[in-house]
């Protein structure tokens, strides 16, 4: 290897005779030097910023009516809003009038932030009605002279959060500002240090080396490299080195690992710098970042083998630079097109939410569509569309019974979180051919139903748990006999005569309180507080709630003429209460899985804790539901992987009897104790949940742009290599995670991001082989 | 013979190529022979498009033959184990800017599979033997074209071969440094190395070389020792005054030089020699001719004398020449080819060592 080794290692000589290199050096010494000075200060989260409000509309509500009701006046509502500044005092009066009025969210946080900096507006007794943190019982527990300002002003701040439960959004205690040479940067991050390291590793340093890497030392790297072939060919060269005792292809495979020395010496530079700038500035020690050296490296090789090909056959630089780019915009193009056909064709069709109505099955997809299995066809029929693709959201279904499916339509999905204007329930009925008819009106910013049958429904949003009577319900069913207590049109003129009331019957309505037909079911010091997560037990008689890091278990009080549920445990988790986290009930037994902490199994019961077991590293889990033999839970990792948790033994251990590796949405029917598993985008497998075998499957057919995007796109994809999507292999390596759900605080909505790994890994060493295959034979038969 | 180093069997080479649709040929090499033995300094002659080159490279594998064969010490041309007896200085010696002369000798020692220490040891030998100690640490961008040649000696020179393939090794150099080379490559010949010499300087060639092909047209029109190859297949000069009487004519001698029939007295055969008569001029001043005629041998020359003694002419002065090796080297070229008839080039003709190498490149 003697020979080879040499020719390797007069690349690295050359390449650092370079000019190009040194100014390249320059270039990174310049950036590094620039990054150098970013530090970070920690500090505990005090003041409100605008987009700690996660729902507006709801605060001004709470806020007008802290201040216009008079039974408010000696809540910590009411004391609250009473201490606000006077100006925004007059537009909150005049918001409980009725008036519609803008009030800014930066001046609602600005008020509250006055606020904060008083404490005269505080009252002990005030705030034991409310539901404080542990983190605010341990401040109230001590004096004023024991708390520094800035712990003064974090405890007014919960103080706050207390007083007006549901419209913040889930902070860390401690908040991250970044500096620059000691000076702060103008706001802090609103996420504390665990989160700004998950960010910064998962998002920030990736996008960082992928323009760096991917984009810009490629290039460079291209230019300066494109003469290495042609001057080899140099007849004065080249026959020096054929006469030697070489290998041709070997000669040539060490040319071209040599060429790739120009980017490895420029790559190690900038890695390993911004490596010990995040590890020395930002505490952000992450081996992993290394990774980046090999990968870039190989995205570089991808380039290059055209380049070097290209320098072969025609012996020119400027053509090989040529070549080379035009095929990297061949690329970028079938990357783009690839992007746009996830994006706007396979992922839209993913199946978000399924129900088994008897023979039918019903399902949302991601892109908003709620569609039934036309089994003649064997295609997806569409019974609702968004009115633009992707533009609204669609809760979950829930099967009422085997002729009625409920659901609800949030016009402008993500735009507009709060389900502003009108947000009906939506039934679909075997009579009317599962058309959705709208039906009576949800409380304001609804995430959730469940139904406990022939009781009532149940309606999850950020303001609590309402329920509504099952008749009241079925009253707008089409279906006549369906209805006890009266006709869909005296439903109708129910619902809409109640519908302007007076001015606090709206302001409740409008902060996503009771409304004539969901009545509050929380009993009082249960609030619901983002992150939240509710699991219901089988007979649907009892519910466990999971709010910012703390366990309830409510019950149905036995008095039915008693709506309020009872909470008959508690229990607080350790750690950050910010988490988010997945939980799922099974006989008598919880799961509760959160973000970068082991699965515990707890007694549903007493919520004390059984067991426990570590996740596999497939990224955090997704979702989960528990079987109906109460000893098993299926869980779904971030990734689409699946598997069992088993705790027949006393002790939770992983169970990979019934595994999957594309998992979109996962749903238990009940009646019928079959595990639907929806996967690869809308197929669906109907497993049996004892014996785990499939009982049928759906696999519809493609069509349209489906049908375009399989037999078109995804081989073009696969002969072409994907460079753009080595991005997300950097991603992966440097996160350490394969997957990443975002946006998960309320139910099972979060966005899931699953980094491809091994598809452009493969695909881009699949078409290196091939080009360097190619370039070694005509190599080693030319006469030159 | 037993000892043949090089040994070239009827080689051809035919470089294919398309233009535009349609298919081009070029004949470099047609059907050349030729041994060097150990120990001999063989030098390959012949103008620029000869195929010298081509038969280089079909040496050294870095061409592939159409037809025929050639080996190196027994062992195919080109395989692995026969580089690795051979050293080479190319043409036109291109060594990569960022090297110094030190650095590049180690690189070509590596190529060789040469260790280290063996690298050091040799390398400070051929510094020193090509003149370039003391600028070994020089980086090559600093180089004449002479010390680029002394230095593409030098790593031809690193893995000590057996044979060594130069190609114009004295390209380049001045005078003082074209001696220098000269001695070199004497002092390898004394050690016993085998030297094939590819040049076009016939100066150089006649100095150092024991024999020698000349080529042309892709073919070996002539190999052997030089001296041999002065009189091969080709009459020596001869010059003659003679004395003439009256009533002989100018035509009398060239029908006696030209028109008589040649019969060896031996054998009563018509005699294997050829007389050519160049030039027949009468002196103005005397009853005097001059004649330049080239004889084949010693007997053609007797045989001529006693023509012209027979036929009454007085011989007042005979003069022989040996032919120089630029004489017989433009005298071979020049003669036209045995496959004269077939075109070199299919579509477009004669075509030049060079052109082939445009023509491949293109």
């Amino acid at each position: 290897m003697r020979p080879y080794l040499a020719v390797i290692l007069d690349s690295f000589h050359a390449a650092l005779s370079s000019r190009v290199l040194w100014i390249a050096f320059i270039a990174i010494w310049i950036l590094l030097g620039a990054l150098a000075p970013i530090g970070y200060r920690e500090d505990l989260t005090t003041e409100f910023r605008r987009w700690d409000f996660d729902n507006g509309t709801q605060l001004k509500a709470m806020l007008a009516q802290g201040l216009a009701d008079p039974q408010q006046e000696s809540t910590a509502l009411g004391r609250v809003s009473a201490a606000l500044p006077e100006d925004l005092q007059r537009q909150l009066k005049r918001v409980a009038k009725g008036e519609e009025v803008r009030i800014r969210t930066n001046a609602l946080a600005d008020g509250l932030n006055e606020v904060m900096d008083r404490q005269d507006w505080h009252d002990d007794d005030a705030w034991k009605a409310t539901a404080r943190l542990r983190e605010l019982r341990d401040l109230d527990a001590k004096s004023d002279d024991e708390l520094s300002e800035v712990m003064k002003k974090r405890r007014s701040r919960l103080r706050i959060e207390a007083a007006l439960p549901g419209v913040f959004q889930a902070r860390a205690s401690r908040s991250i500002l970044l500096t620059y040479a000691g000076f702060d940067f103008p706001a802090p991050l609103p996420f504390g240090k665990e989160q700004f390291d998950m960010v910064t590793n998962q998002f920030v340093l990736p996008l960082l080396m992928n323009w760096l890497l991917g984009f810009a030392l490629i290039f460079l790297g291209i230019l300066v490299t494109a003469s290495i072939v042609p001057d080899m060919l140099q007849p004065g060269s080249l026959h020096l080195l054929l006469s030697k005792p070489v290998s041709r292809s070997l000669l040539l495979l060490s040319k071209f690992l040599g060429g790739c020395a120009f980017v490895f010496l420029c790559v190690c530079q900038l890695v390993v710098g911004l490596w010990l700038i995040a590890g020395l500035r930002l505490d952000i020690w992450n081996v992993r970042l290394l990774w980046c050296i090999p990968v870039a490296v190989f995205l570089f090789s991808v380039f290059y083998s055209v380049s070097f090909f290209a320098g072969l056959r025609w012996r020119t630089p400027i053509l090989a630079i040529g070549i080379t780019c035009m095929f990297g915009a061949f690329v970028l193009v079938v990357g783009a097109i690839g992007g746009y056909f996830d994006a706007f064709v396979s992922q839209p069709a993913a199946i978000r939410s399924m129900v088994l109505a008897g023979d039918e099955v019903l399902s949302t997809t991601r892109g908003g569509v709620v569609q039934r299995f036309d089994k003649t066809e064997n295609v997806w029929s569409p019974l609702s569309e968004p009115d633009q693709r992707q533009g609204d959201l669609v809760l979950p279904l829930t099967k009422l019974s085997d002729d009625t499916v409920a659901t609800a339509r949030i016009k402008g999905g993500r735009f507009n979180p709060y389900g502003s204007g009108s947000l009906d329930l939506q039934l679909l009925e075997r009579g009317t051919d599962w058309e959705p008819e709208p039906a009576m009106r949800l409380p304001i910013a609804t995430r959730r139903i469940f139904a406990v049958p022939g009781e009532s429904l149940i309606a999850m949003n950020t303001g609590g748990l309402m329920a509504a009577d099952w008749d009241s319900v079925l009253a707008w069913s089409s279906d006549e006999t369906k209805s006890t207590s009266g006709t869909k049109a005296k439903a109708k003129n129910d619902s809409e005569s109640a519908a302007p009331g007076n001015w606090l019957t709206e302001l409740i309505r409008k902060r996503g309180g009771a409304t004539s037909d969901f009545q509050s079911i929380l009993p009082a010091g249960v609030t619901i507080v983002q992150p939240v997560r509710v699991a219901v037990s089988d007979d649907a008689q009892w519910m466990i709630l999971y709010s910012l890091g703390r366990i309830t278990r409510l019950e149905k009080s036995r008095d039915a003429d008693q709506p309020i549920w009872l909470a008959t445990a508690k229990r607080e988790l350790d750690g950050e209460a910010s988490k988010g986290a997945v939980i799922a009930i099974s006989g008598s037994k919880l799961l509760v899985a959160r973000e970068e902490e082991s699965i515990k199994i707890l007694d549903a019961e007493s919520l004390r804790e059984l067991s426990g077991i570590e996740l596999s590293s497939d990224g955090s889990v997704h979702s989960a539901i528990g079987l109906a033999d109460g000893e098993r839970f299926m869980i779904v990792y971030s990734s689409g992987s699946s598997c069992l948790v088993s705790t027949a033994a006393g002790t939770a251990a992983l169970d990979y009897s019934l595994q999957y590796d594309d998992v979109e949405s996962v749903s238990l029917d009940r009646e019928t104790d079959e595990l639907m598993i929806a996967h690869d985008t809308d197929r669906i497998d109907f497993v049996d949940s004892q014996s785990f075998q499939v009982q049928r499957k759906i696999r519809p057919s493609l069509s349209g742009w489906r049908f375009v995007d399989r037999w078109v796109i995804t081989p073009l994809r696969t002969l072409t290599p994907q460079t753009g999507e080595l991005g997300q292999t950097v991603a992966a390596l440097v996160g350490g995670k394969s997957s990443v759900t975002i946006g998960q605080n309320s139910a099972d909505d979060g966005d899931r991001i699953r980094f491809k790994i091994l598809r452009p890994v493969l695909s881009c060493a699949g078409f290196v082989i091939v080009m360097l295959s190619i370039s070694c034979l005509y190599f080693a038969r030319r006469d030159f | 013979m037993p000892n043949a180093i090089v040994d070239v069997r009827d080689l051809r080479k035919v470089y294919r190529s398309w233009s535009w649709g349609r298919r081009r040929e070029v004949h470099a090499l047609r059907g050349v022979s030729l041994q060097a033995h150990a120990g001999e300094v063989f030098g390959l002659l012949g103008p620029n498009g000869a195929g010298k080159t081509t038969l280089i490279k079909t040496l050294l594998g870095v061409v592939r033959p159409s037809g025929g064969g050639a080996s190196l010490f027994g062992l195919p041309a080109g395989s692995t184990q026969a580089r690795q007896k051979v050293g080479y200085l190319p043409e036109s010696l291109r060594v990569d800017r960022h090297h110094t002369a030190r650095s590049a000798l180690r690189y070509y020692g590596r190529m060789s599979r040469m260790g280290p220490s063996e690298i050091n040891r040799r390398s400070d030998e051929l510094l020193e033997l090509v003149g370039l100690r003391g600028r070994d640490k020089e980086s090559v961008r600093r180089f004449s074209k002479g010390m680029y040649q002394r230095l593409g000696l030098a790593q031809a020179l690193m893995h000590d071969p057996s044979l060594l393939v130069l190609d114009e090794p004295t390209d380049g150099l001045d005078p003082v440094g074209r001696n220098e080379v000269r001695n070199v490559i004497q002092r390898l010949s004394d050690s016993g190395k085998t030297i094939f010499l590819n040049s076009h300087i016939l100066q150089e060639v006649e100095l150092v070389c024991t024999r020698v092909a000349i080529m042309a047209l892709g073919e070996i029109k002539a190999i052997g020792p030089i001296a041999e190859l002065a009189k091969s297949g080709q009459a020596s000069p001869v010059f003659l005054r003679i004395a003439h009487s009256e009533t002989q004519s100018i035509e009398s001698v060239r029908s006696v030089v030209a028109n008589h029939p040649v019969v060896d007295p031996a054998t009563s055969d018509p005699a294997d020699e050829s007389v050519e008569l160049v030039s027949v001029d009468q002196r103005p001043s005397a009853n005097e001719w001059t004649m330049n005629v080239g004889l084949s041998d010693q007997a053609a020359t007797d045989r001529l004398v006693d023509r012209l003694r027979a036929a009454n002419f007085s011989i007042l002065h005979l003069e022989t020449k040996q032919a120089s090796l630029e004489e017989t080297f433009m005298r071979l070229v020049n003669q036209p080819s045995a496959v004269e008839a077939e075109p070199i080039a299919t579509s477009s003709g004669h075509a030049t060592d060079s052109q082939v190498t445009d023509e491949i490149s293109a």
